[in-house]
């Protein structure tokens, strides 16, 4: 990405101060299935001490594109927030052939859920109190 | 008049008073089921037991028992809260505990009393008894089990509708309430026993399910179903009206509604008129407001006096008043009310008044009906009818026969019988002391002046039936020409104003602008080259005279649906349009435009027409009575025709014979 589109599309991926504090102290530990990053700290003294209690180790992501928490997937959801300390792969059992893949939360995206009433999809609801039949010449 | 002791204080109660009765006097209130003011005295469901001495030392019916002299009723002691709890208590071990799915739930008297009265849990460990569902038609829904035994339901059809359908089968534990054979409750009151079910087992089928009680909005309201001018209450959510009960008006409805009155709200919310249509190339399309003015104003340029009104069936005084306002500043004085072509003489509105009253009816001893089928036309005057022939009133009638609900005599069809009564009926009238003639809708015409004279010569009350609730409003406005709609078909007005008439033949003014003013897409709307959405009775503050011209007044329930404004806006924006001055800007200044010009429309109540004219007593009756004006009890109006239950009513219960047969 160029360094324009870095300043200017601040919404897509890491702005340039976490680029560049993730390559200086930053670990790679892995990516999901959405391309998305995850880093912990290098160093034992970088400790979170930003907002942690545990004062585990710092763990963070770059979203690949848009930086949209809920694109981070359960698994990865709970070795960010420290429910683990292995990264997924090695920690949870393999995934069930009956799992769905995971979506991101779709609210405000044209993908959102929109019931049948909806005018998007045609508006046709079920009747309710105060609707009424308007006559037509016909 | 006996003195009595209610809870040591010393009351005096009126002769023949019971001693419920005498307790309420005395401000005690009474639990009871069965026991209802206009029904006779069951004393089966015991809700009522009191404490009277002397007496035998047990507790005892209040409802059923005769205030005597020197009793000494208890109500507050021990042995009466045990006896009600243990009452409540064996009530409720054959009754569901389905309150909420139970559309009594909020205005259920079982539920209010067993919190009043009842104990606190149950002890009942046993099955419940349950009863298999009955069939009442399209507008009672049965939930049987949940029936106390009460046996209104039985006693209302049987005294005040005078019909023998609901009726109890089996004995104790065993006894069902049940209509004969099953067959749907098909009389024009049947739906009263809803309101009267002290629980849930007859609840409104059409309303199954749609609210709860204190969700609703209440508003008072008048119904326009036919001429009696019920008084209801309109239950309203959001715009919507869901449902109509009947208020109490002992000079009125007492406590009854017609069915039709009850359940053509649903109407409301069918085929309403919600934009401006504009006939176009011979097509009626939608068009704005201005447009529509516009090209009416373009119609009468020039000749503003040309325009004409006819008022419809359901229109309120006021609406009738702005219409009227507005011909008269243009200069014209085209009115007509009666529809459908009739033109009775209305110099003297005594005349065309039912002068004894609704109450007043109930105490005539000799009754002549000329051509009313009483029971379709005013359900509601048919039970003060009964009432009558239950003191003995001899009733005779003359036209095509219907079935009354009390003894009656069809004299014929042929009017000229009036000129030359037979010897009994004659005499009959002569030696009464109190009778009265009711001339309705297709008497009218032919036999007004005749009947007019017998009454005079009878010294009888004169009375006329109509079937529209604006009817007699519309004549203290002047909504009469002296011939009738055809004179203002003879004065070929460039614009006709239609105030949701739907009965009128429009073929008549062919040439004229026809502008629709109402709330339905029924024939006036289909006849219109302009159409002006307007409100109906639901939807705008409104005065009406009933049939006996007593004016009262409703109140707006919901707003009109989409563009449809109330009537008179329309009226005083047209008069804008048409650059006239109608004098009022306001729903008050309209109303104290009205009340200045007819005072009696401005006081609550009957209002005074004065004496009866003179009558001819040479005139004479001629002409057949073939048909009754009504054809069909639940189609009557425009309301009722767009309702599907009134739909589903007058197929199910006036035609099924006929898909019968065409069935087979
Ligand atoms: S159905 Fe209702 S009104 Fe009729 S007997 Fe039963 S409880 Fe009473
Ligand atoms: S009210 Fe008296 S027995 Fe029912």
């Amino acid at each position: 990405m160029s360094i324009l589109g870095k300043i200017f599309t601040w919404w897509n991926g890491a702005t340039i101060g976490t680029s560049l504090f993730t390559s200086r102290r930053g670990e790679k530990v892995g990516t999901d299935a959405q391309g998305n990053t995850y880093y912990r700290s290098k160093n034992k003294r970088d400790l979170n001490t930003a907002g942690s209690y545990s004062g585990g180790e710092r763990r963070w992501v770059i979203y690949e594109g848009a930086n949209d928490a809920s694109r981070v997937p359960p698994e990865w959801h709970g070795w960010l927030h420290g429910a683990f300390d292995d990264v997924p792969e090695s920690n949870l059992p393999p995934a069930r052939i009956w799992e769905a893949d995971y979506t991101p939360n779709a609210t405000g995206t044209p993908n959102a859920y929109r019931p049948q009433g909806a005018l998007e999809m045609g508006g046709k609801r079920a009747r309710t109190t105060g609707d009424y039949e308007a006559w037509t010449p016909e | 008049m006996p003195k009595v002791t209610v809870d040591g204080l010393e009351i005096e109660v009126p002769d023949g008073a019971t001693v419920l009765q005498a307790c309420e006097l005395a401000g005690k209130e009474i639990p009871r089921f069965c026991y209802h003011e206009r029904l006779s005295i069951a004393g089966n469901c015991r809700m009522c037991l009191v404490e009277v001495k002397p007496g035998p030392p047990k507790p005892q019916a209040s409802c059923a028992l005769p205030a005597t002299d020197g009793q000494e009723i208890r109500t507050d002691t021990e042995m009466v809260k045990t006896a009600r709890e243990g009452v409540m208590e064996f009530l409720l071990i054959n009754h569901p505990l389905d309150c909420p799915i139970c559309d009594q739930g909020g205005e259920c008297d079982l539920q209010d009393q067993s919190m009043y009265y009842g104990r606190g849990a149950t002890r009942y460990r046993m099955n419940k008894r349950a009863v298999t569902e009955k069939y009442m038609g399209p507008l009672i829904k049965t939930i049987m089990t949940r029936c106390i035994h009460c046996t209104r339901c039985v006693r209302f059809s049987e005294e005040i509708a005078g019909v023998d359908e609901i009726g109890a089968v089996g004995r104790g534990e065993d006894m069902q309430i049940t209509t004969y054979l099953e067959q749907a409750a098909e009389h024009e009151l049947s739906a009263n026993v809803i309101d009267l079910c002290p629980v849930g087992a007859l609840t409104s089928r059409p309303y199954a399910f749609e609210a709860r009680p204190w969700e609703l909005k209440k508003t008072l309201s008048i119904d326009v179903s036919d001429a009696v001018g019920a008084n209801i209450t309109l239950y309203s959510k959001g715009r919507e009206v869901m449902r109509a009960l009947p208020r109490i008006n002992d000079a009125v409805n007492e406590e009854w509604l017609s069915d039709k009155g009850r359940y053509q709200v649903d109407g409301l919310m069918r085929r309403r008129l919600d934009k401006v249509y504009m006939r176009r190339d011979g097509k009626l399309q939608a068009a704005g407001w201005d447009e529509a003015f516009t090209a009416i104003a373009e119609a009468v340029a020039g000749d503003k006096g040309s325009i004409a009104a006819i008022a419809g069936d359901l229109v309120d005084c006021e609406t009738m008043f702005a219409a009227k306002a507005l011909l008269r500043a243009c200069g014209s004085n085209l009115l007509e009310g009666r529809q459908t072509g009739m033109a009775y003489d209305v110099s003297n509105l005594a005349a065309v008044n039912f002068n004894s009253s609704f109450a007043g009816i109930e105490e005539a001893d000799a009754i002549l009906i000329v051509g009313s089928h009483v029971r379709w036309e005013a359900p509601l005057v048919n039970v003060r009818l009964r009432k009558a022939a239950k003191r003995g009133a001899k009733i005779f009638i003359v036209g095509p026969a219907w079935d009354t609900t009390y003894p009656a005599e069809f004299i014929g069809t042929d009017l000229a019988i009036l000129n030359e009564l037979p010897s009994h009926i004659a005499e009959t009238f002569e030696k009464a002391e109190r009778p009265a003639v009711i001339v309705g809708g297709a008497g009218l015409k032919n036999a007004h002046g005749k009947a007019l004279a017998l009454a005079a010569g009878w010294g009888a009350a004169f009375n006329v039936l109509h079937m529209s609730a604006s009817r007699m409003g519309g004549l203290m406005l002047g909504y009469a020409q002296k011939g009738g709609i055809a004179d203002i078909a003879e004065a070929k007005p460039k614009v006709l104003l239609s105030l949701g008439a739907d009965e009128t033949d429009y073929a008549s003014f062919a040439d004229s602008l026809k502008v629709y003013v109402g709330h339905h897409g029924d024939a006036g709307a289909h006849a219109a080259d302009i159409i002006l959405p307007a409100a109906s009775y639901a939807e705008k503050d409104g005065t009406y005279v009933n049939t006996e011209g007593r004016v009262q007044f409703a109140e707006k329930a919901v707003f009109a649906p989409g563009d449809a404004r109330e009537d008179w806006t329309i009226l005083r924006a047209l008069a804008d349009a048409l650059g006239v001055e109608v004098g009022f800007d306001s729903f008050g200044e309209l109303q104290s435009a009205m009340i200045a010009e007819v005072p009696a429309l401005g006081e609550e109540g009957l209002a005074d027409y004065g004496a009866l004219p003179e009558a001819d007593k040479n005139t004479r009756a001629e002409g057949e009575i073939s048909a009754y004006p009504v054809r069909d009890f639940y189609l009557t109006n425009p309301i009722a025709r767009a309702s599907e239950v009134m739909q589903r009513c007058s197929s199910e219960l006036l035609h099924a014979g006929e898909l019968q047969e065409a069935a087979e």
